[in-house]
């Protein structure tokens, strides 16, 4: 009985302090200020810095993980209402976002492999470039560390957020379609919600490119890491 | 009412996630069955079995704040901080890295692809 309470006020803080987050970065909107970045932020310096346990919260956190996986089948939706975008540029899109998600993959895997890091590490980094929920997915079939897998997408969404507008700049790539798909193969949501300042085809480009990928993702990455 | 119609199209949600499960284990494929839930989701909408109306208000709800449903496995990483005081910090930099790469040959090969198409329309 104790449990179920312990649960639901975690809950009721995880809620409440996510809707503070959410009026902040309303305010001052920067990748530091995203609302998952500031409320895992919170949490995790409460547990590091107190006798309270991750298990004990998770008692309320188990109830918000049962999403994680209908999350993904959400996706579709808007996936659905951007299907005229995706036939129009059909061929081009489905390139560049595979050529990326190969890269991102390879690149991951090869190069935590290079510095020695064990295979769990290698199983939770293979999807970084993919939205949270289908990173998850990913990383529970491939044997991975979930938490580990949902820091370095963040991380991955954050760097692209911040540096993604400076790298098309320098390479010079400035057709809206080939910002977005950059854009949102590499840093799913985080980025998309950047591309969108560059523009509204960038940000629709960008949204659409980071579901795609993430279906393409989800095929490649048990592929690659069989070649382990 | 409204409430009832929102729970009710969320639960669609987790009736195709199940169903993707079970098709993943009764075939030990190898892709998550989320994503092969996502897929017959897409489909069933492409092919209009489901109307976009039916299900629409609960998750666009869902999809809004997105971000709290990822907050306790995130938060779960407080279990292994010391790892990213040691060798394990590298993993930041290789993260960085390889997302730039992506925005960079993703985006490079679009351009390459797009100009193509202009000029073939030339």
């Amino acid at each position: 009985m104790i449990n179920i309470w312990n649960g639901v006020i975690f809950l009721i803080i995880t809620i409440a302090v996510y809707t503070v987050t959410k009026r902040i970065y309303r305010k001052y909107s920067n990748p530091f200020t995203l609302p998952i970045f500031l409320t895992s932020g919170f949490f995790i310096i409460l547990l590091g810095f107190s006798d309270l346990s991750y298990q004990s919260y998770m008692l309320g956190g188990q109830w918000i993980d049962l999403f994680l996986g209908p999350i993904v089948v959400a996706l579709a939706l808007p996936l659905y209402r951007q299907l005229d975008l995706i036939k129009k540029y059909a061929r081009t899109i489905f390139i560049g976002i595979f050529a990326g998600s190969i890269i991102g993959i390879v690149t991951g895997i090869a190069s935590a492999k290079m510095l020695g890091f064990e295979d769990w590490i290698i199983q939770s980094v293979a999807a970084k470039s993919v939205t949270t929920p289908v990173a998850l997915s990913i990383t529970d079939t491939a044997g991975g560390n979930l938490s580990f897998a949902a820091v370095f997408v963040m991380l991955a969404g954050i760097s692209g957020a911040m540096f993604g507008p400076v790298i098309v700049r320098l390479l010079r790539i400035q057709h809206p379609v080939a910002r977005g798909i950059g854009i949102g193969t590499a840093s799913h949501a985080i980025g998309t919600s950047k591309a969108l300042e560059l523009g509204e085809l960038d940000g629709a480009v960008s949204a659409l490119s980071m579901t795609i990928s993430a279906v393409v993702v989800s095929f490649l990455v048990p592929l690659f890491l069989s070649l382990l | 009412m409204k409430y009832v119609k929102i729970i009710l199209q969320i639960s669609v949600l987790f009736l195709f996630y199940y169903m993707g499960e079970a098709i993943q284990s009764a075939f030990s494929l190898f892709i998550p069955g989320s994503i092969i839930g996502m897929l017959l989701f897409f489909a069933l909408l492409t092919f209009k079995l489901i109307r976009v109306e039916w299900v629409a208000d609960g998750i666009d709800l869902l999809i809004k704040d997105m971000p709290i449903f990822f907050v306790p496995v995130t938060v779960g990483v407080v279990q292994y901080l010391d790892f990213f005081y040691g060798k394990g910090s590298l993993m930041i930099p290789l993260v960085m890295l390889s997302t730039f790469l992506i925005i960079g040959i993703s985006g490079w090969v679009t351009s390459l692809l797009l100009k193509k198409e202009v000029d073939a329309h030339d």
